[in-house]
């Protein structure tokens, strides 16, 4: 962690001679004016709590990162030494969840097959667009794991989208590993699954084989752990029998936890039911043998589908298998009809609703960056408001284990509220301002690559000038450097 | 989509109806709010439909037996830049101003497509010849539904000249190396200069042939010439392919010089740029799809609020959807996504109907809901273009193409 933090300091110096990092840095520089323990009273006309009925006229009081007060202003006991945001005006409404992304990865694939052990930390950029974007669209909590283009990818992690380094943004780190059955290029889907298998394969060999090493020789475990430098202290030092509710490997429990092998251990930590899986499924026919796969190695439990919109013809499976999912995607699946050579479209949440499956919308879409714009569109095919508000706040809140912290304003929550210009669903409403855990990290009147994708105005020496580099008016080196980040997001 | 039997679609799937299901020749569609694009809102109105046309439109309920209803009712939907119907197969090799040839001739009325635009609620649209020719032809006006010929969706043949500048028409054109000069081979124009230069000479010579009189000219010639005259006396909009600021201001010192009365911008994204020319040109503006990004072709920079810009200087105002497969990008959501850059309500719709119908001169039938036009008319489930609302059903020269009713059981 420590060589990830030098790393990023390097980069932001790089970084420091770009107009562009100027934006981000007044954005984290208003966020560390106010530190988490300050407290803080949020104004609304309207508070749309996703908890119960609409407050109308209703404060927020938010002590130490969460909610301590919830209700009508004629109700609620306002510190008088906290600083008010908000008005009349606006609509406060709980911070959007990104269920899963890849976005804000400096590059989001890993040419490693099997990666457990990597962990995304070290690829996020905290500079990076897209973080912008996200305060602007108002997601507050966003998943970020590895791209779909891998057989078992690095471990992902919960990140709040602001703060310039890794450390700052951080919410649960480690957090969660994608799957991919959809093939990763280059193989067949013989190949891929034949991979996968493998993965677990070789971890129970690789297991097995220590506890035999073990019994033929006490303490061997630890020797190999301590001649490669690692510390066997407290929990580490301790052995465990197998959990899991699939296969198990008896005699584990002579191990030290700390003396299995780093490049194995994220495995067994899936295998015993410990870590969150995301099983990446890019056609229907993959559905079946990711099911199959996560209940021979007992993850089901643990398990989000993430769906290819064709998906939806598996949907009686995912059904049974009691799985969550979020769709990855346009939510209307489009095809030709083989035989009429007609385009047919079928509306995916609406199946996932009416077979009663639990699914979260992400904004990675071709037109959109947005839950609200997914949400809305949701409702206008035949969603009702609260199922389609619920699929961008609560269900992804729950799907990241995050159930009781995020989702909806309620007393003991984290205080991630948005400040709306009008209803959160209305085409013409905009984020005005986003509190993540009681510090205001966003204002609409201060983002000057709003205005400029808004008005086409760019303020001199902004984020928004650098970006349009085809402009005059920039130096040479700026322009190099935007050039160069340009080719990074064309290998995308 | 008279080939589709009206059982056995994919589950949740929105089909348009089999022209047979629904062979009722009148209709009468009750809803919340009337949006007629012709005057205010009527509460709680009606539009009846004989015949293929708008029998009446009014306040209370109406009568009639076969009654459809909706929470909001609008004009069918225009788009002057579909994109559809043409592809580069159609780019005439052997000249690069084929002012005289028409686009007719070449539309594919089998494509998918027209179902997809049908759908969502884009009854006609304007079709133009692929832009790899400086003057592509003369674009038509058709339906998007109906029988698959000419006769039957076909609204007005010659209803604009099409042209393109910027870097569309030399794409890929090559200086000749090593082979004649006169080689077929080698496509011009190959720069925007040559492009431009090509444009003028076309309308020079027209201007120019007038004046010596055509007696001795070639038949084919005659008529390219006497199509771009039309274009001078006003009798035939042209409408241009023109992105950034610079393919703009081409466009409109084009106009200037050759006294072109009706010219629309087409893709026009940087139509917010430069008001004030574009004020003192009276162009009429086509604008591309909403990006997020707002990075469009040519390097041109789409601002969110250019819809609202050319909106306040009273200039005739299109949106367009280029035929956008992904449903969250069609017409209805360019209405709204200019909404959120300060289009109001009223502007946006008329962007969409009555607009685009009388910039290409099709507003006598189509674009508004008047007694007399034709009954192109969408039912939708919420207030237009908002995000939540979406388009239920469409009636397409008074048939119903896209049922309500079987949207609702959804």
């Amino acid at each position: 962690m420590q060589t990830t933090a030098k790393r990023l300091a390097g980069r932001l110096a790089a970084h420091a001679a770009l107009p562009a990092a100027l934006f981000a840095i007044s954005l984290s520089s208003a966020a560390s004016a106010a530190p988490a323990g300050d407290k803080l009273v949020i104004q609304a006309g309207r508070i749309v709590t996703q908890a119960g009925p609409d407050i109308l006229d209703g404060v927020i009081v938010i002590e130490n990162g969460r909610i301590t007060a919830i209700g009508p202003s004629s109700e609620v006991e306002k510190p008088w030494d906290a600083p008010v945001l908000g008005g009349p005006e606006l609509t406060a409404f709980p911070g959007f969840v990104e269920a899963q992304t890849s976005d804000g990865m400096d590059r989001p694939n890993e040419n490693l097959d099997v990666a457990p052990f990597l962990d995304i930390a070290d690829s996020v950029d905290p500079v990076a667009y897209y973080f912008e974007d996200c305060l602007r669209w108002g997601i507050t909590t966003v998943n970020i794991q590895q791209g779909n283009d891998c057989v078992v990818a690095g471990q992902g992690m919960i990140v709040r989208p602001v703060g310039l380094t890794i450390e700052e943004m951080v919410v649960r780190p480690r957090f969660g590993t994608k799957i991919a059955v959809a093939p990763k290029r280059g193989k067949s889907r013989a190949t891929q699954l034949q991979v996968l298998r493998a993965a677990f394969d070789d971890l129970r060999r690789y297991l097995e084989e220590l506890v035999q090493k073990e019994r033929d020789e006490r303490g061997y475990a630890a020797r190999e752990a301590l001649f490669q430098g690692r510390d066997l202290e407290g929990e580490e030092n301790q052995g465990r029998t197998m959990g899991g509710t699939a296969w198990k490997v008896d005699g584990l429990d002579l191990i030290p936890r700390g003396a299995i092998d780093e490049k194995m251990a994220p495995l067994l930590e899936i295998v015993e039911g410990r870590r969150p899986v995301f099983l990446y499924c890019g056609a229907a026919m993959d559905v079946p043998h990711a099911l199959a796969v996560a209940r021979e190695n007992g993850f089901l439990a643990r398990t989000t589908l993430l769906i290819d919109p064709s998906c939806w013809k598996a949907s009686d499976l995912i059904a049974e298998a009691g799985v969550p999912v979020i769709l990855d995607g346009d939510q209307m699946h489009v095809r030709r009809n083989p035989v009429s050579g007609e385009e047919e479209e079928t509306f995916v949440p609406g199946v996932l609703k009416e077979k009663g499956i639990r699914f979260a919308l992400s904004s990675q879409n071709a037109n959109t960056n947005s839950l609200w714009y997914q949400a809305a569109l949701a409702v206008g095919k035949g969603l009702t408001r609260q199922e389609a508000l619920d699929a961008v706040t609560k269900v992804p809140a729950e799907i990241l284990g995050m159930g009781p912290e995020i989702g909806s304003l309620e007393t003991g929550k984290l205080g991630n509220v948005l400040l709306l210009s009008g209803d959160p669903l209305r085409v013409t409403t905009w984020v005005e301002r986003v509190v993540i855990e009681g510090r205001e990290v966003y204002d609409r009147a201060k983002d000057v690559r709003n205005k400029h994708l808004l008005e086409g105005k760019q303020p001199p020496g902004t984020a928004a000038e650098a970006a349009e580099h085809d402009e005059g008016g920039e130096t040479d080196e700026a322009k190099d450097k935007g050039d160069a980040k340009d080719q990074d997001e064309d290998k995308k | 989509m008279i080939r589709r039997l009206p059982t056995g679609l994919a589950l949740g799937a929105l089909a348009v109806l089999g022209a047979s299901a629904a062979a009722q020749d009148a209709w009468v569609i009750r809803a919340e709010t009337i949006y007629t694009a012709a005057g205010d809102p009527i509460a709680g109105g009606h539009v009846r439909v004989e015949k293929g046309k708008i029998a009446s439109v009014g306040s209370g309920p109406g009568s009639g037996a076969n009654v459809l209803e909706a929470a909001a009712v609008t004009p069918g939907m225009i788009d002057l830049s579909a994109r559809i119907g043409t592809t580069e197969l159609s780019v005439e090799q052997s000249t690069e101003t084929a002012a005289e040839l028409s686009v007719v001739e070449a539309i594919d009325f089998f494509s998918f497509r027209w179902d997809r635009e049908l759908r969502s609620g884009v009854t006609a649209v304007l079709v133009s010849p692929y832009d790899n020719d400086v003057i592509g032809g003369l674009a038509a006006v058709v339906k998007t539904g109906g029988p698959p010929t000419l006769e039957a969706r076909l609204v007005k043949e010659a209803a604009a000249l099409r042209a393109a500048i910027g870097s569309q028409p030399s794409a890929g054109n090559r200086t000749p190396r090593g082979a004649p000069p006169s080689s077929f081979y080698f496509r011009r124009p190959t720069t925007r200069m040559g492009v431009e230069w090509v444009l003028r000479k076309a309308y020079w010579d027209a201007i120019q042939a007038a004046e010596r009189g055509e007696a001795d000219t070639d038949p084919h010639v005659r008529a390219r010439h006497e199509v771009l005259r039309r274009t001078i006396r006003g009798e035939l909009p042209v409408i241009v392919d023109a992105w950034a600021t610079q393919d703009i201001r081409t466009a409109i010192f084009l106009k200037e010089e050759f006294q072109i009365p009706r010219l629309i911008v087409d893709g026009a994204a940087e139509a917010w740029r430069e008001p004030e020319l574009l004020a003192r040109a009276g162009l009429g503006v086509v604008l591309p799809p909403h990006v997020f990004t707002g990075r469009t072709r040519e390097e041109a920079f789409f601002a969110w609020d250019c819809a609202a810009t050319v909106e306040e200087l009273g200039l005739p105002l299109a949106l367009s959807a280029h035929g956008a497969r992904d449903f969250g990008a069609r017409l209805d959501r360019q209405a709204g996504f200019a909404m959120r850059g300060g289009l109001p309500f009223a502007a946006a719709l008329a962007s969409v109907t009555i607009h685009p119908a009388r910039m290409v001169g099709v507003d006598d039938r189509l674009g508004s809901l008047e007694v007399g036009k034709d009954a192109d008319v969408l039912l939708w489930n919420g207030t237009p273009f908002e995000a939540t609302s979406a388009v239920i059903g469409v009636l397409l020269n008074g048939e119903l193409v896209l049922d309500p009713r079987a949207a609702a059981g959804q």
